[in-house]
């Protein structure tokens, strides 16, 4: 039995006096995005403080915010979802060459130069570069696909609309629109994309991309979308079995054995669910073959592209409200969850049943499909614990984001490697923890 | 809001005095009878002496009375009185003459009568509305003022629901959905239209 403890760090400064809605740290810089009001504020994850301001781009609240990843050194690029119903394209514009300092390689050379750089840093400024309009009411998510080729944003409006930046030049900018998916029947909350990991790029070639998207909605569902052979964008899978709103999805960072990775999705229900994608003997996708080709016919009547998707377990239960936000750590596989009740919540999956549970592909099935029900209630034993809680971790306020990050600040013993948690509230503070797990 | 739009043209009124108070409050006495309360009840002259300041009477008299307000927990009939002077965006009376709000229907957990909660207790307020039309297309905006009222005024443990008193409203689930959604009414609150009305609403409840 693993015991855990979650200790509160610091407070990054300053405090933003105002609902904040989600930090979502830079895929490798030492930075982090806090969309409040209708601002985004960037902290340093060496200094755990102030970085620069992104102000006087969005009418209404900024909701939503995300990196552009697999960037050239020395470059940013941050999109703002706002309920203005537009987003923002913004990107960083070095005062001067010198403080073309922001590269990984650079950071794990010589951490401590880090924040001597922050004043060079803050020469440079931010470029309100591009608005993406087309939605019809408020952005309430963004995001990335793991290349960079392609963002996805979803509105109240129902749909989610796929971009990409085709300009010749990384500092310019020129979108465009290559998919609207709107099956779902209501404000669609939230949005991810599978992470490029062996196991994504096994399956499902046949038929499709290689991205995948995964959307929550307010209708209580959420769906996975796939790019099929013919350019379309279409809905393979509807994952039903919340009584609530969904307000989010995280999908697995690490999965072990290379299987395809798993998704979480959270709820207003107060449930954390977790669904496998259903794998044939092959370590193809069964569920995906198409009886026939349909080319021609509109791609809403193409049933036969489904993935099968189960809910192979839910979380132990902590949160009695909404579950705003889920975490999974790509670095020790643990989970942490936060929601309108204040609680920051940890859980670790029981590896002996991971193998048992999950065999890589191949040795699948009977097993497998025997433990999950197709409506979305898991069959089986418990397969989550619950380690350990953090009651009033923002005092009597609600937190809306948790993340995981890595720590580069000055009280870190491994910088750049060591994880911690990063939760983000109604009070506007954006709070540090370190957490400590025992197996014993 | 046009008068041919109403959705109920001709609502129940009840007049002030049948609403409930935590006290009869007796009305302010004016008449010939208190013609020499000044003399009567006039401050007696001891306490007139040169060292002993009016200030002082005042500030230990509200000492007394900030004791009594914080060892009190804010119970239904505070919460009533908070959003019962809501006006209604149709008709120029107060939910609480409309019988839109009603005391029976405010909930509170953990129950005031256990004292004060501590500061990190979630404190979960609930309030039944109950529109004056099974099909009052105004409900949810009924609501948001009742929530958008309870959240600026209470104390950040408290969590505020509104929902439609069960059977009142043909939509009621779509409503309550709408309601306990906080991104839909942080979304709702930067809407100038829907802010304006609301605050006109509101309007009554800082009279007081």
């Amino acid at each position: 039995m693993a015991s855990a403890k979650i200790v509160q760090l610091q407070s990054l400064k300053p405090d933003l006096h105002e609902r904040a809605w989600v930090s979502i740290p830079h895929p490798n810089l030492p930075l982090i995005a806090t969309a409040h009001g209708k601002n985004v504020t960037v902290f340093s994850l060496s200094t755990l403080s102030l970085h620069s301001v992104l102000a006087d781009g969005h009418s209404r609240s900024v909701r939503s915010v995300a990196w552009k990843p697999s960037l050239p050194p020395n470059n940013l690029c941050l999109i703002t979802g706002s309920f203005d119903s537009s987003a923002g394209v913004w990107r960083w514009a070095n005062g001067d060459d010198e403080s073309a300092d922001y590269s990984a390689d650079d950071l794990s050379q010589d951490m401590t130069r880090g924040i001597t750089k922050e004043d060079s840093a803050k020469a440079g400024d931010w470029d309100y570069n591009l608005v993406l309009e087309g939605h019809d009411s408020e952005i309430k998510g963004c995001a990335f696909s793991p290349s960079g080729a392609y963002l996805a944003t979803c509105s109240r409006d129902k749909s989610i609309w796929i971009w990409e930046d085709i300009a010749s030049a990384e500092s310019e900018d020129d979108w465009e629109t290559i998919a609207v998916l709107n099956e779902h029947e209501g404000d669609v909350k939230a949005v991810a994309w599978c992470p490029d990991v062996p196991g994504r790029n096994n399956i499902g070639q046949r038929y499709y991309s290689v991205d995948v998207l995964a959307s929550a909605s307010y209708d209580n569902t959420a769906r996975i979308w796939r790019e099929d052979s013919d350019g379309e964008w279409v809905c393979v899978a509807v994952l039903q079995g919340h009584q609530g709103t969904v307000w989010g999805v995280e999908w697995e960072p690490r999965p072990m054995n290379d299987a395809f990775p798993r998704l979480l999705t959270f709820s207003a229900d107060g449930t954390i669910r977790v669904w496998t994608l259903e794998q044939g003997e092959d370590g193809a996708d069964d569920g995906a073959i198409p009886q026939d080709r349909l080319g021609g016919i509109p791609s809403t009547m193409r049933r036969s592209f489904r993935e099968q998707w189960n809910c192979t377990a839910v979380l132990p239960k902590v949160h009695d409200k909404d579950v705003y936000s889920v975490t999974w750590s790509a670095e020790s596989g643990l989970v942490a969850s936060t929601g309108s009740d204040g609680v920051v919540a940890l859980y670790k999956e029981d590896s002996d049943d991971v193998s048992n549970f999950r065999p890589p592909p191949g040795e699948n099935t009977a097993d497998g499909s025997s433990r999950s029900n197709h409506d979305g209630s898991a069959a089986g034993g418990p397969q989550w614990q619950l380690l350990t809680t953090v009651p009033n971790a923002h005092g009597p306020y609600e937190i809306n984001h948790i993340t995981w990050c890595r720590r580069h600040d000055a009280g870190s013993t491994r910088r750049g490697e060591e994880e911690m948690l990063v939760t983000t509230g109604d009070d506007g503070v954006v709070q540090s923890w370190q957490v400590d797990v025992n197996s014993s | 809001m046009a008068a041919a739009a109403l959705d109920n043209a001709n609502p129940t009124i009840l007049s002030a005095s049948q609403l409930p108070t935590r006290q009869k409050r007796s009305a302010p006495r004016n008449g010939p009878d208190c013609r020499y309360s000044d003399l009567i009840f006039a401050k007696p002259s001891y306490m007139s002496r040169p060292f002993l300041q009016d200030d002082d009477i005042r500030y230990q008299d509200d000492t007394a009375t900030a004791d009594d307000l914080s060892a009190e927990p804010i119970d239904e009939q505070e919460i009533y009185d908070l959003i019962s002077s809501i006006t209604d965006p149709e008709h120029p009376v107060s939910l609480g003459q409309l019988s839109v709000i009603n005391l029976p229907d405010i909930h509170i957990t953990p129950s005031p009568a256990l004292g004060v909660p501590s500061p990190n207790t979630i404190v979960q307020v609930t309030v039944e509305l109950t529109p004056t039309v099974t099909h009052c297309s105004l409900a949810t905006v009924l609501g948001l003022g009742v929530r958008v009222r309870l959240e600026q005024v209470l104390p950040p443990n408290y969590r505020v629901e509104v929902i439609c008193k069960e059977n009142s409203h043909s939509q009621d689930d779509q409503v309550n959905k709408q309601l306990s959604d906080k991104e839909r009414v942080a979304a709702a609150l930067e809407n100038d239209s829907l802010r304006s009305v609301l605050d006109k609403m509101l309007e009554s409840c800082l009279e007081n």
